[in-house]
């Protein structure tokens, strides 16, 4: 396991001007900002916030971590200052969190300076994509379709999960793009990828339609938020660990109803 | 079940939940160099649990065993690749997620609805054997992967 970097007050360090104290704050929060916008646990976007402000120059940072805002005080020789960044939920990018933690390990060791820091920040901020979507979307279809090999199913359902899952995921990627709301776009996509998954049950294919509908939905299982959400709370970051378990209820029930509608539209026998 | 069954078995259980795995990190944009971590925490979390499965433990224990060799796998890959740990249980803990479980609870809830008085009791208390199940199983899932770190990260926080 990393070693856990303990950070003492050190006041010994040079007091920092004004301007100075003003950017490391501005990056410290940034890098918090693009933890907690993308899926890092709270743990880890207070004990980076903290990292980078000490590491750049501050002796001491206090960070609060809310579900939709981080608030920082950072104290440099007696004098403190403090700041809130509003957040907004995004979405999980899981490269984002890889990035900004190799920052932060290359400012403990001294190797990155603030002016560095804000270039590679912005570099960060561009997303570019690691993967295009017909490989993603391509990849989840195999994944769900995995999922019902693994409950089970026969090859005809393996096909029928991989066509609704990939279909959906598709649609999904279209919805987002034009920002619907993030839990509409959970509904709809979920009744998709039933209806599709359904011609299992309707057409007589395969041994175990209800196999095929309980993979397909599984691409829009909040797996990242409950998680986080169980690691925030054990912790004791409550208020968003409560917030993420909440997210993830919602969505789960999203897709239960995308999931129902589909085959009470479609009378699909089911049991 | 003959030694070549279960061999057969078991490789099937490695590359399905792999792939789960592999999927899911894609969908969550893992960098490339990364992959072959995710799919090797989603394989032998899940491997494990159908092994512990086919030998009579309950599906719940399993899981915890399961997702606390998560755990542990992904500790190691993040200190192989000096990446959060994070990375790896996130995308290794798909493969476990309780899907048929979750599934019978709200398609069951649905039909007690419709169903015939007599009926429509047992179906009730189907859903709720199953969701008691999913919730167990979903627990089971988060403190399994967080027991590395609540076990061995007892330092006092810097912060």
């Amino acid at each position: 396991m990393r070693p856990f970097v303990q950070t003492p007050v050190q006041a010994d360090k040079p007091p920092m001007d004004y301007e100075t104290l003003r950017d490391v704050i501005d990056l410290s929060l940034w890098a918090g900002q693009l933890l907690l916008q993308h899926g890092a646990e709270s743990q880890q976007v207070e004990e980076t916030v903290h990292q980078l402000g000490t590491g750049l120059g501050c002796n001491w940072l206090d960070i609060f971590v809310s579900p939709n805002a981080l608030v920082v005080t950072a104290i440099s020789n007696g004098e403190f200052r403090t700041k809130v960044r509003r957040v907004i939920n995004i979405g999980v990018n899981l490269q984002v969190v890889v990035e900004v933690d190799a920052l932060v390990q290359r400012v403990l060791v001294g190797k990155l300076d603030r002016f560095e820091l804000r270039t590679e920040l912005e570099r960060v901020c561009r997303f570019e994509p690691g993967y295009g979507r017909w490989t993603v979307a391509l990849m989840v279809g195999a994944a769900c379709a995995a999922f019902s090999r693994l409950f089970g199913g026969d090859w005809v359902i393996f096909g029928i999960t991989f066509l609704a899952a990939t279909i959906a995921m598709l649609l999904r990627q279209e919805l987002h793009k034009r920002h619907l709301n993030t839990f509409l776009t959970v509904v709809i996509t979920a009744f998709t990828a039933s209806a599709i998954a359904s011609s299992s049950a309707l057409l007589h294919l395969g041994g175990q339609p209800q196999l095929a509908l309980t993979a397909a939905v599984l691409l829009l299982v909040p797996g990242v938020p409950l998680i986080n959400s169980i690691q925030d709370l054990l912790k004791g970051y409550m208020i968003t660990g409560i917030a993420r378990g909440v997210t993830g209820g919602v969505i789960a029930a999203c897709i239960a109803l995308g999931l129902l509608l589909a085959i009470s539209l479609l009378k699909v026998n089911v049991l | 079940m003959t030694v070549l069954e279960l061999l057969n078995f078991s490789i099937q259980d490695v590359l399905w939940s792999g792939i789960a795995a592999l999927g899911f990190a894609i969908l969550f944009n893992v960098p490339r160099r990364l992959l072959a971590g995710c799919f090797l925490s989603g394989a032998i979390g899940h491997t494990l649990r159908t092994m512990l499965m086919n030998a009579g433990a309950s599906v719940e224990f399993s899981t915890l065993i399961g997702a606390v060799a998560v755990g542990f796998v992904s500790v190691n890959l993040s200190n192989r690749y000096s990446v959060p740990a994070s990375i790896f249980t996130v995308t290794g803990a798909i493969p476990l997620v309780p899907g048929v479980f979750a599934y019978q609870t709200i398609v069951v809830l649905l039909s007690a609805t419709s169903a015939p008085g007599d009926q429509s009791v047992e179906l009730l208390a189907a859903a709720g054997i199953n969701g008691v199940r999913t919730a167990l199983v979903l627990s089971a899932i988060a403190f399994g992967i967080t027991a590395p770190t609540l076990i061995f990260r007892r330092s006092h926080p810097s912060v």
